[in-house]
């Protein structure tokens, strides 16, 4: 019946459109069409006026061979990530997430809620926190501790030490994240793997070592990635924090692009370096992919009349 | 020989003190549980005391100068009340007599802080809810540049937007999510991979482009605007989350609905929509906190004093006073925080169900 075959074609696609339409055009417009933009821009001249004179490999050009602060920007971002990714956002998290997990439940619980906080306060007020507790004179929070307790001299990390500041603020919002996936985790391993392992004789640290870290392999690894990726292209507070400065001391990769694009309008330099972030970003997400459930995903839908 | 004498290797049966093993195994745990708080607590400290100071100053502070004193004070109340009440918790069993230390607890701290600070709480530097011109006022009038809008009209965009954005979620990630949950179509698994390599993806990287693209079909610098791309980028999340919703409905009451007549879509919004209005709760929750607390996009896309948003105006009264009057930005800073610790604390029971995805293991 071709007829009837038509029909069924027809509400096929018009529930298609009718379901998926909205998002494809929002990822589409929002989404996948800036990426592409990007790839252009990379290869214009495009500078204050936002008009676009030629094309040109004019910004590859100067970003390896003539731009002397890309250097002393991938330092840092180096710095930055390796050691805000490993103090805190992986090992202090797994901490977290062993210790609320052993205490009692309720005060796992509280204590999580107490490190989610950052996550849920807006980053401006977090940033303010910040600016309050290091405030270089003797009313910063910080400096109340030192000068009274320690009988230090007041210290200013924020121009002193700019790199560690970074590190602290954004180690403290990082952690909360792999806290919650490390903990589901743990829950998520069999009870009676830790009776068993207690019969057996094992103490709190062989229990940890034999049992629950095995478990958190996977989730381990793909936080990693998942993390660095996010510390690698988020600059947002460190821009209210610290500005990138003194000078350019805290300016990380992604908020040299950034600070190129809407502080010196050079907006298809700017474009080209986040292309190189732009291509990093694929390349983690096509293996944070790989570490998704893939099949409990991807199982076929269930109901397929229309 | 009873059965509960101990047999150390094949040698004499040794008689435990099955008494003296308990209190030692209790020793062991309690002694384990409290380095395991004290722990906790001495990194925890840290977070909870500039929220701590950021209170105290908004309502203590008078322009020039914070006192210190009070914060300490509270904290010589505050800190000891929580470890006595923690000690309760841990040897006393019984949970009335844990509500009743508690409550007496809470009435001795109540007490002394109204007795030892409470005549230096004021309400002064909230005084920029009602006057626009405050920034003027702090800063001598020669000084001070720009006009501030008023903080409601701050508000008020800030509302829009995350209202606007969270409808704009809701609607589009329940379509897609129950529709890659419920239909086979061609790319099915294609699109699948693909939102999940654009949900990996950071939308940060896109900024510059973004902005060209508001720019090029005229939405930059309005709240329009920054909706769409706030919703956009943060789609690919929400989809997961709404589709891991649907999963969970059963297939027969969508199967029994249609038997009964019901057409495909009014199963989907007469029958399955209502089986995951937690999810929806969940995913509204979410996405307005997101759109509350943004800065980078909307300091990047919104120009004109009259479109900025809270975390805008937040961060301009910073920028103008802080160095005169902490008191103000703190109060200004309580205000906009508020909203979104009222959200989670009361809809938390609702942000733990979502998952997304599932990660091997």
């Amino acid at each position: 019946m071709p007829d009837h075959a038509r029909a069924q074609a027809r509400r096929e696609w018009a529930n298609f459109g009718l379901f998926l339409g909205p998002a494809l055009l929002l990822l589409f417009v929002f989404f996948v069409a800036p990426i592409v933009i990007d790839l252009v821009l990379a290869f214009t001249d495009m500078g204050r006026t936002l008009a676009v004179g030629k094309f040109t490999f004019e910004n590859f050009e100067r970003m390896f061979t003539r731009d002397t602060r890309l250097l002393g920007a991938l330092g840092v971002t180096f710095v930055f990530v390796l050691l805000t990714l490993g103090i805190f956002n992986v090992t202090f998290a797994l901490m977290l997430a062993l210790m609320t997990t052993a205490v009692p439940p309720r005060l796992g619980a509280f204590f999580r809620a107490v490190w989610l906080l950052p996550r849920m306060s807006p980053s401006v007020v977090y940033a303010l926190l910040w600016l309050w507790v290091v405030d270089p004179n003797e009313r910063g929070l910080l400096n109340q501790i030192v000068i009274n307790v320690f009988d230090m001299p007041a210290i200013d990390l924020r121009n002193n030490h700019p790199l560690l500041l970074i590190i602290l603020a954004n180690g403290f919002i990082g952690a909360s994240l792999g806290m919650l996936i490390f903990t589901s985790a743990i829950r998520s391993i069999p009870e009676h793997l830790f009776h068993a392992a207690r019969v057996d004789g094992a103490g709190a640290f062989a229990i940890v070592r034999h049992i629950t870290l095995p478990a958190l392999r996977w989730p381990i690894s793909y936080m990693t990635i998942h993390q660095s990726l996010s510390l690698l292209v988020s600059f947002e507070y460190i821009l209210l924090i610290t500005g990138g400065g003194p000078f350019y001391d805290t300016t990380v990769f992604s908020l040299y692009a950034y600070r190129r694009a809407f502080e010196t309008g050079e907006y298809a330099y700017g474009a080209a370096l986040s292309l190189i972030l732009v291509v990093i970003g694929v390349v983690a997400a096509l293996a944070l992919w790989r570490l998704m459930d893939m099949k409990q995903l991807l199982q076929p839908p269930r109901i397929e009349v229309h | 020989m009873s059965a509960h004498d101990l047999v150390v290797d094949g040698g004499a049966p040794v008689r435990a003190d099955w008494l003296a093993l308990a209190r030692r195994s209790w020793r062991r745990r309690v002694g384990g549980q409290s380095m395991l708080l004290a722990f906790l607590i001495v990194v925890s400290a840290p977070i909870v005391l500039p929220y701590f100071w950021m209170m105290v100053i908004a309502f203590t502070a008078r322009t020039g100068g914070v006192g210190s004193d009070v914060l300490w004070t509270a904290c010589a109340v505050i800190a000891p009340a929580v470890l006595i009440y923690s000690i309760v918790h841990m040897t006393v069993a019984a949970p009335r007599l844990r509500l009743i230390a508690g409550a007496i607890l809470l009435v001795v701290v109540g007490g002394l802080l109204a007795a030892l600070i409470g005549g230096r709480l004021h309400l002064d530097n909230f005084r920029f809810l009602w006057r626009a011109d405050f920034v003027e006022e702090v800063r001598s009038k020669a000084t001070s540049g720009a006009q501030f809008p008023s903080v409601w009209n701050a508000f008020f965009n800030s509302l829009l937007l995350a209202v606007a954005q969270t409808l704009i979620i809701l609607t589009v990630s329940s379509l897609a999510g129950y529709y890659i949950s419920r239909f086979a179509f061609r790319g099915r698994s294609a699109f699948l991979q693909g939102m999940l390599v654009l949900h990996a993806f950071p939308a940060m990287t896109l900024i510059i482009p973004i902005f060209m693209m508001l720019y090029w079909i005229g939405l930059l610098d309005t709240i329009a605007g920054v909706m769409l791309v706030l919703a956009a980028i943060e789609l690919p999340f929400y989809v997961f989350v709404m589709k891991g919703f649907f999963d969970g409905v059963p297939w027969d009451i969508e199967m029994s609905a249609m038997t009964d007549g019901a057409t495909r879509r009014q199963a989907f919004y007469m029958v399955v929509l209502p089986q995951v209005r937690f999810g929806l709760i969940a995913v509204a929750v979410f996405a307005f906190i997101r759109a509350w607390e943004e800065y980078i996009f909307v300091r990047t896309f919104l120009i004109e004093n009259k479109n900025w948003v809270m975390s805008l105006y937040l961060f301009w009264v910073s920028d103008d006073v802080m160095g005169v009057d902490y008191g103000i930005v703190a109060a200004v800073a309580v205000f906009y925080v508020l909203p979104s610790f009222l959200l989670y604390i009361f809809c938390q029971k609702y942000l733990t169900q979502m998952t997304i995805g599932g990660i091997k293991g």
